[in-house]
C-alpha cells in the first residue's frame, strides 16, 4: 500500500530525494541539476503529492527525473 | 619346375583377388553405414561440434580414400574407429544442444523481467539527460564531457536495446538477454556519472 507522502507510478530507476528540514524544490534542483532555476522539473514529476512548489513537507519523497 | 611356379602364381593371385573381392563389399557398406549415421547427425553437428567434425569428415575421406585404392582391408580396419568417433560427435552435439536449449528456456523466462525493466531505466536516463541539457550549470560531479558521454552512451543503449528486442522477435532469446545486459550495463555507467545512481 502506497504512503501518501510517496509518489505512485514509481520508475524504480527514477532517483528519489526525502525531503530534509529547510529544503525547498529550488534548494533540491540546486543539487541535482546544478541549476536551482529548475525546480519546476520536480514540481511536475511530483504533481501527485505536490499541489505547491512552494509547499514541500519534511520526510516526502520526491522524485527526481 | 617352372610350369610348377607359374601355377602356383597363378594360384595364389587368384586366391588373393577373391579375398579383395569377399572385402570390397563388406567395404562399401561399412562406408556407406559411417556416412549414414554421420549425415543424420551432420545438421547438429554443424552447429554444435564443428570442429569435431571436421575431424570426422577427415577420417571418413581417409578411408573412402583406401577404398577407391582397392585397400579394402584398412577399410575394414579402419571402419570401428571412424563409427566410434562418429558415436562421440552424435553424444558431444546432442550434449551441448540440450545446453543451447536449457539455456534459451532459462534466457526466455528471464527476458519477461528484463524487457519490462530496461525501458524504465531508458526512460530514467533519458530524463535526466534531458533536464541537465537545459542546466545553465551542472551539478557537483557531472561535467560538459560527461553530460556528453552519457548522451552519446545513451544512443547505444538505446540502439543495443532495440537489437535485444529483435533479436526477441526472433526467436532468439540467448542472444536477446546478452544484448539486454549490455544495454543494462551501459546504463549503470551512466548513471553513476550523471549522479543518479545514490539517492
Amino acid at each position: 500500500m502506497a504512503d501518501d507522502k510517496t509518489p505512485a507510478d514509481d520508475n524504480p530507476y527514477t532517483q528519489t530525494y526525502v525531503v530534509q528540514s529547510g529544503d525547498s524544490l529550488s534548494k533540491i534542483a540546486q543539487k541535482y541539476y546544478g541549476d536551482a532555476s529548475l525546480y519546476d522539473k520536480i514540481f511536475q514529476a511530483n504533481r501527485d503529492v505536490l499541489k505547491d512548489p512552494n509547499k514541500i513537507q519534511v520526510g516526502q519523497k520526491l522524485r527526481i527525473p | 619346375m617352372k610350369k610348377q611356379f607359374t601355377w602356383l602364381l597363378a594360384a595364389t593371385m587368384a586366391v588373393l583377388l577373391v579375398g579383395c573381392a569377399n572385402n570390397k563389399g563388406p567395404a562399401q557398406q561399412a562406408i556407406a553405414g559411417a556416412e549414414s549415421t554421420l549425415a543424420a547427425v551432420r545438421d547438429a553437428a554443424q552447429k554444435y561440434a564443428p570442429d569435431q567434425l571436421q575431424t570426422v569428415d577427415a577420417q571418413l575421406a581417409q578411408v573412402k580414400e583406401q577404398f577407391n585404392r582397392g585397400d579394402y582391408k584398412s577399410v575394414m580396419a579402419n571402419i570401428p574407429a571412424l563409427n566410434s568417433a562418429i558415436a562421440s560427435l552424435k553424444d558431444t552435439a546432442s550434449a551441448k544442444q540440450a545446453e543451447a536449449e536449457q539455456a534459451m528456456v532459462k534466457a526466455k523466462d528471464a527476458w519477461g523481467g528484463v524487457s519490462a525493466d530496461l525501458p524504465k531505466m531508458v526512460s530514467a536516463i533519458q530524463s535526466r539527460v534531458d533536464v541537465l541539457s537545459k542546466s545553465h550549470h551542472l551539478p557537483k560531479g557531472v561535467t560538459k564531457e560527461s553530460l556528453d558521454q552519457a548522451k552519446s552512451g545513451l544512443d547505444a543503449m538505446k540502439s543495443a536495446w532495440s537489437d535485444a528486442q529483435s533479436a526477441a522477435s526472433g526467436g532468439d532469446y540467448t542472444t536477446a538477454m546478452s544484448k539486454a545486459q549490455a544495454a543494462k550495463d551501459q546504463g549503470e555507467q551512466i548513471m553513476h556519472s550523471l549522479g543518479m545512481a545514490s539517492g
